[in-house]
Order: C-alpha cells, then sequence, then structure tokens
C-alpha cells in the first residue's frame, strides 16, 4: 500500500471522537474528510461482517462434531439458513480455533490460582471467553476483556442476553463474589463484570495516544495475553503497530509480563497468495499487514521490534495440523468427513500462520514457563 | 434428438452459450449415452493422436478454454479423465457438454469416470445443489448419476509417437531459443503456453533446456522429479537401446486416480463390474481414488479412500503391462502436469484456478500418431521389448521409452467472460 491510500486517521478521529460510531453514518456538513470517511464507513462495515462470516464457519464446525461449543449458535440469527462450509473450511477453522485454544489453555495452567488477564481484539462473536469458563468453572482466576466496535459489541450484547444460557452463566459464574456488579450500558454497547468485560472502542482510536487508556476493570499489572485472530490484518500497517504500541506500553506498562497471539494470512507473494488477494479485494477487503509481514519469519521480527522480546514463535496452520494435533484426534477430525480437497487444503493451511510472542521480565516468567515445550516451525516452513 | 441429427447441435450449441438444456433433453441425452457407454469396455482402447486432460470441476468457461487452447471437438480427439463436476459453478453444463460431444462424436472423445462422478460426493461437492438449483428437482442429477455409473474406469492409448513433431511456433521467451535443443534433435517433451508459443523443449538424448523465465509457473518445475533426463545418455529415460526402435511410444494407460494393490494386470481392471456407485473401498475405488507419492510400496491415503503408492509400483505395473506412462489426474498441481518417478507417471490438471482460489495453471498433454509406422498398430500390452527392458529395470530404471509428450498450459479464462454469480456462495477464506 502507498502512502498516499493510507487514510488520514488523525481527521477521521477527531470527527469521530465521542460521536461513536452511528455519528459516522451521518453526513457530515462542512467536514473535508467527509468522503474518505464514507469510504471507510464502507471499509468498515465489509469488515464487520466478515465476524458473520466467522461465526458461521464455527457453527458449521459445532454443528459436524469439528468444535464443542455450546455457545456458538447463540451468536448466529435464529432461522438464518444454514451454510454448511466446505470440509477443508471446516478443517482450517478446527486448526485455528485448537491452536489458540492450545496457547491460551497452557497459560492459564501455568500457576493456575494467579490472576490473569485476556483481551481480544476484535472478539466478534468470538466464544472463547464462555468456552474457557465452562472448561474451568467458577475458580479460574482471569479477567477477559473484548474490544470491537459498538456496533459489533452491541449486537453481542444482545445476544447474550437474549441467550438464557448465556446470561445465567454471567450472572451466576462470572460474578461470583459480585464484588463487581454486572452491568450493561443503555445501548447495549458495554458490558462490564468481574470476570467479563465487553469495551465498545474502534481500535484506530488507541492510534491517538492522548484518548484515555483505562478501561473498566482492566488491570495494568495483571499478565496478559493479547488476541488479534485476524484483527490487526484489516488495518494498515503503521496503524496496528501504534495500536500494539498503545496497548504494550500505556494500557499495559512495562514491566507487566504480556503476550500477543496472532492469526493472520500469510504467503501474498506465491499464485495463491495473489489469489486470495485479489478475491478478497473484489469482496472489499483488504489485509495490508499481509504485504507488510509477508512469511512467519517477518511475523517473528515484527513482535520482536513491538517489545516482545522474551520470545516470538510462529508457524502456518498446515505445520499445526501436522506437530500439534495428536494422531488420535487426527484420526477423530479425519473421520468426520470425506476431505477430497487435499491439494487445496494445503495450500490453505500454508496461507495462515499462528505467531505468539511474549515479554516476561525474566527466564522464570509466566509465558516463558507456559509456551516452553510448544513446537513452532522453523525458519518460513518452506 | 437422434445422435448427429440437428437436435443434438442444437443442444450442443446452447449448452456452449452455458445455457441448460431443457429437462426431458438431459433424459434422452443421458439414455442416449449410457446405451453408448454400456458398449465400451472398462478400458476403453484410444487410438493417438489424442489430447489428455484432467479434472475440469464445473469450470465451464474454463473447458472453453481448453477448447481454444486444444483445438475444437471434433478436430481435436480428447480423453477426459473425470472429474468433470463439482466445486465449479457450472458442472451441469460442463458434463452436459462433454455429454453431447461424446454422443455427437463418440470416436473423438472418451470420458472415463472421476472420484467426483458418484451420487455421494456430488452430493457435498455441489453438483447436487447445483441441479436442484437449476431445475427445481433432483430429477437431472438423477439421470447424471446413471451416467456416471457407465463410464468407462480406464483408457488405453496405442499407436503415440515416441518423437514430437517439433511446434512450429515461436518460442515465448525468444532469448531462450538458443538453449533449446534444435531440431535435428529428438524431441521428447515440449511445454507451450496458451497463445501457442514454446516455452520449454527437451530433447531425447538427454540435454536439457533450461526453464525460460517467461513460463507461467517459474517457481518450481513440473519436471522436477525427472533428473536423470539431465544424466549422461543412456543412464536413464533416454535411453534408446529398445528393443522396439522406429516411432512407437508405447501404450499409456490412462486413469483418473492411480493404481490399486489389488489390480497387477490391466485385464484385472477388464473383469470389474463397473456399472454402480463408486464403491468405498476396493480395485474400482482405488483406481479413482489413489495417488502416486515419494515412498516405497503401498501407503495409506490422507483422503480416506484409495491408497498412495510408489516408484517401484509404477515402475512395475509399467513393466509388467508393456506400458511406457501413465497419465492420471485427480491432484491439483499449481504448473498444470507433473511427471514422476523417472516420467513414468504424470498428472495432468486441467482446471486453472482451481476453485476461483487457488492460483494454478492448467494443462493438457498431446500425444502424437506414430507415422512412421502407418498400418501397423502394435499390441497393446504386448511384450515387445520386454526383455530388454528387464535389465533397465534391475538398474532401477525406466522401462519403455516413452511418447513425445506436448503440453499446452493455459491460465484461467479472462475474469469478464467467465460470468461469476454475484453472490458468492461459499466464504473462500479464514476472516
Amino acid at each position: 500500500m502507498s502512502t498516499s491510500e493510507i487514510p488520514n486517521l488523525k481527521s477521521l478521529l477527531s470527527s469521530r471522537r465521542g460521536g461513536g460510531f452511528q455519528s459516522r453514518r451521518g453526513r457530515g456538513h462542512n467536514n473535508p474528510g467527509a468522503s474518505t470517511e464514507n469510504i471507510e464507513a464502507v471499509k468498515d462495515s465489509v469488515v464487520q461482517s466478515t465476524d458473520h462470516d466467522a461465526a458461521t464457519s464455527r457453527l458449521s464446525c459445532v454443528e459436524l462434531g469439528y468444535l464443542d461449543d455450546p455457545f456458538a449458535a447463540a451468536f448466529v440469527t435464529p432461522g438464518e439458513p444454514m451454510s454448511r462450509r466446505l470440509p477443508l473450511l471446516n478443517r482450517g477453522t478446527y486448526v485455528r480455533t485448537t491452536a489458540i485454544d492450545h496457547l491460551i489453555e497452557k497459560f492459564l495452567s501455568t500457576s493456575p490460582s494467579s490472576p490473569k488477564q485476556i483481551i481480544s481484539l476484535g472478539a466478534g462473536t468470538d466464544t472463547r471467553f464462555f468456552r474457557i469458563l465452562s472448561r474451568h468453572g467458577a475458580s479460574i482466576n482471569l479477567v477477559y476483556h473484548e474490544f470491537d466496535f459498538p456496533a459489533i459489541t452491541s449486537s453481542k450484547v444482545g445476544a447474550i442476553e437474549r441467550s438464557p444460557t448465556l446470561s445465567s452463566l454471567l450472572t451466576t459464574t462470572t460474578n461470583p463474589t459480585n464484588a463487581i456488579r454486572l452491568e450493561i450500558s443503555d445501548d447495549k454497547t458495554r458490558l462490564t463484570s468481574e470476570r467479563y468485560n465487553i469495551h465498545p472502542i474502534d481500535l484506530r482510536s488507541l492510534v491517538d495516544t492522548n484518548t484515555p487508556t483505562t478501561f473498566p476493570n482492566l488491570s495494568k499489572t495483571t499478565p496478559t495475553i493479547l488476541l488479534s485472530e485476524c484483527c490487526l490484518t484489516y488495518l494498515p500497517s503503521a496503524t496496528a503497530t501504534s495500536i500494539l504500541h498503545t496497548l504494550v506500553t500505556t494500557i499495559l506498562p512495562p514491566p507487566t509480563p504480556c503476550s500477543l497471539i496472532l492469526y493472520e494470512p500469510i504467503n501474498p507473494h506465491d499464485a495463491f497468495g495473489r489469489t486470495m488477494i485479489s478475491n478478497l479485494a473484489s469482496r472489499n477487503i483488504y489485509l495490508p499487514t499481509l504485504t507488510t509481514y509477508p512469511t512467519i519469519s517477518s511475523q517473528r521480527r515484527r513482535l520482536k521490534d513491538a517489545g516482545f522480546e522474551g520470545g516470538q514463535r510462529a508457524a502456518d496452520t498446515g505445520f499445526i495440523w501436522k506437530e500439534w494435533v495428536g494422531e488420535r484426534e487426527k484420526e477423530r477430525v479425519g473421520a468426520l468427513e470425506m476431505l477430497d480437497e487435499f491439494e487445496e487444503l494445503e495450500l490453505l493451511l500454508g496461507h495462515y500462520c499462528v505467531v505468539w510472542g511474549w515479554r516476561d521480565g525474566g527466564p522464570d516468567g509466566a509465558f516463558t514457563r507456559a509456551w516452553e515445550g510448544i513446537e513452532e516451525q522453523v525458519g518460513d516452513g518452506a | 434428438m437422434s445422435s448427429g441429427g440437428s437436435d443434438l447441435d442444437k443442444a450442443i450449441q446452447q449448452l456452449r452459450a452455458c445455457r441448460p438444456i431443457p429437462e426431458n433433453q438431459v433424459r434422452e441425452l443421458c439414455y442416449k449415452a449410457r446405451e453408448l457407454l454400456i458398449e465400451e469396455g472398462n478400458v476403453v482402447g484410444v487410438d493417438a493422436p489424442v489430447t489428455i486432460c484432467g479434472d475440469i470441476h464445473g469450470q465451464f468457461h474454463d473447458l472453453m478454454e481448453l477448447f481454444r487452447v486444444g483445438g475444437d471437438v471434433p478436430d481435436t480427439n480428447y480423453l477426459f479423465m473425470g472429474d468433470f463436476v463439482d466445486r465449479g459453478f457450472y458442472s451441469l453444463e460442463s458434463f452436459l457438454l462433454l455429454l453431447c460431444l461424446k454422443v455427437r462424436y463418440p470416436d473423438r472423445i472418451t470420458l472415463i469416470r472421476g472420484n467426483h462422478e458418484s451420487r455421494q460426493i456430488t452430493t457435498v461437492y455441489g453438483f447436487y445443489d447445483e441441479c436442484l438449483r437449476k431445475y427445481g428437482s433432483a430429477n437431472v442429477w438423477r439421470y447424471c448419476c446413471e451416467v456416471f455409473d457407465y463410464l468407462a474406469l480406464g483408457a488405453l492409448v496405442t499407436g503415440t509417437a515416441t518423437n514430437l513433431e517439433p511446434s512450429e511456433a515461436p518460442f515465448a521467451d525468444p532469448s531462450s531459443q538458443a538453449s533449446m535443443p534444435g531440431l535435428d534433435q529428438d524431441i521428447e517433451i515440449e511445454t507451450l503456453n496458451s497463445n501457442g508459443e514454446i516455452m520449454f523443449r527437451f530433447a531425447r538424448n538427454g540435454e536439457v533446456s533450461q526453464p525460460s523465465q517467461a513460463a507461467s509457473a517459474p517457481s518450481s518445475s513440473p519436471l522436477v522429479d525427472t533428473p536423470s533426463r539431465t544424466g549422461p545418455s543412456g543412464t536413464g529415460a533416454t535411453s534408446s537401446s529398445n528393443g522396439s526402435r522406429g516411432n512407437d511410444g508405447g501404450a499409456v494407460l490412462c486413469v483418473h486416480g492411480g493404481l490399486s494393490p489389488l489390480i497387477d494386470t490391466i485385464d484385472k481392471i477388464r473383469l470389474l463390474d463397473r456399472k454402480q456407485e463408486v464403491p468405498h473401498e476396493g480395485a474400482m475405488c482405488d483406481l479413482l481414488w489413489s495417488d502416486p507419492d515419494e515412498i516405497d510400496g503401498w501407503g495409506l491415503s490422507p483422503r480416506g479412500a484409495g491408497f498412495l503408492f510408489g516408484a517401484d509400483i509404477v515402475k512395475c505395473f509399467n513393466h509388467k503391462n508393456d506400458l511406457s506412462l501413465i497419465a492420471r489426474a485427480h491432484q491439483l498441481v499449481m504448473e498444470g502436469f507433473k511427471e514422476m518417478f523417472d516420467s513414468t507417471i504424470v498428472t495432468v490438471w486441467s482446471a486453472p484456478n482451481y476453485c476461483y482460489r487457488c492460483g494454478n495453471v492448467a494443462a493438457i498433454l498431446e500425444l502424437g500418431e506414430d507415422g512412421s509406422n502407418a498400418g501397423f498398430v502394435r499390441r497393446a500390452n504386448g511384450d515387445a521389448g520386454r526383455k530388454q527392458n528387464s535389465v533397465l529395470m534391475e538398474r532401477g530404471e525406466r522401462g519403455r521409452e516413452g511418447p513425445g509428450r506436448r503440453y499446452r498450459v493455459f491460465e484461467a479464462a479472462p475474469q469478464d467472460s467467465r460470468g461469476m454469480p454475484a453472490k458468492k456462495p461459499v466464504a473462500d477464506y479464514f476472516l
């Protein structure tokens, strides 16, 4: 992306601040940035719609037995025609979800009683918090935060309210001591509780260091995982870098141990990658960081540069399927559907990666211990 | 609709425009096709010259591009190795057009069965839904599936020429011409782009010309598995000490997937009862599902059907059946074709930018006719030349001298001619 294509964030942000997402819909009269803003609003809504895609893919996986997630159905509109995904997409969703689960489980099970925090960027309708909760129960010492556009958080909070399972989980398990009152804002975009918090925020506002960077119930000192599952990749690289910088310096100031888990596409320069970029562009979806960090080596460097000095590891999802998934589980998953798209699956899995890096403040840190044995891919895996 | 009649020509015309024909016409077409196919053996005999094509997968506009690049029916003889349907948006139009052409020109086009020509697979991978969408009922799908059951399982191409008649065409990259073998040499392989320009040319005597930079897939050569070609004369595929001299390229077995541990001779394929849904296991299943792989002997297939088979299996099978080459499809190869195991087996893939996503190029394989020995058609899988070859086999090298092979590589039809549905039916990527 050339510099001229990068939208002027400053002007966008100044007109946006305080107004929230809704106000952007209104045509700003004498606003010189209006046309850019409208284009951006279209792009934003496209990016937001990618969450619906992810939610449907997740549900497809659950219904076929790939994933055990009783909460997935709550976030897909009831009565919506169920679109069953192709076997290779189900396989990919399975690998992506279980890989991140694995990293998070290792973290949660390291000194289980000590406090931990997870911040999920662009979480959308992700059900991970509820899955963790049902696995670990109320005793878990974890505070979970989700950041996303208000348009997304409001539909999520609405879905949680509508679902008896989720609301009862919230009132019982997530607020065991009632130390913090479970609260939902009037516009339904914000949810706060002892364990689980949904924050309506356009991540780009974090670029501006003048934005207040305190969030309800967010600890500045607890060891924290930052999670970006196909989120930062939709932003211009400079913006993504600034957001990360704010997160690891202001919101989680050193020496707070923190880590980043990324799930992003890679390898844009081969035939499959070029086709991916042009196909997504025809749907108005752009992945600016993909060309900035085209390989898993460049992703490792990116994490190091972002301050995750403790370690930077990466593997593409093809490697993860081969090396992380046990033989038994492979057999189980392999038996769920007949998969004929084998070469295509390898191509697809080779174009997504999981990257994880951390800042621990020492060799005894939580992340070093949690992730020491996890196998990564050597070099670029080519 | 009578065979050769104007109704059939009208149907062909309509399908060429990518417009489905009415249900009653489909019924009649399928009935005629079955009458024709029932007369074919499990292994159809095909005379060179012939153009061998791999998977199509409902990519109708790319099938039109294939005919543009390879020549139209009936001017060119075609052999399609299955997987006409599923995945692409126009399985129906693609399959019905090929079927119409088969009924109209039965001696000019051969269709063999792929693993997607099955009731079970088409319900998962799109053809069933497409028929339902386009006709409002599953009748057409049912008619087509009945035809699938009658498709042959393989084809045996005979009368091929060992050496190619060099194309009189410009080089894609004129500067590469100097490094290519001259016309005084016997040409074993030529690769042409979709404009008919020469990309590479390989001589039979072992001289290799390096792929030109103009190749559309520079990342890796599809000929990577033929290292012996680079060796001194007589050490590999280049042997000309073969007993059956002349210009006979030997028989070529065409099958969608590959070999089966239950099949050691082509005659055993002929004995199968093929007129049924593709079974989950057994010889017929293996022929449609198996893949060659860099292993010794047989291995389990990750696809859950068929097997993996190594170079030793192919060389032994080819020797025993007096084959010079196995041509198969079934696996996406980014460069459109891939020769393996000292050129004893080749994968041909004819769906460019597969699923509108993979970014691959496609290829078709032309085998020329042995003109040097007019009138003599050598016996299929007979034993001519076997004795000499057994020496080569023991040295772990290739048996028969293979046919001259001309690969035409082509890309997906231009986007604007493709008429893709505005609304994409599936999520293509992880978002």
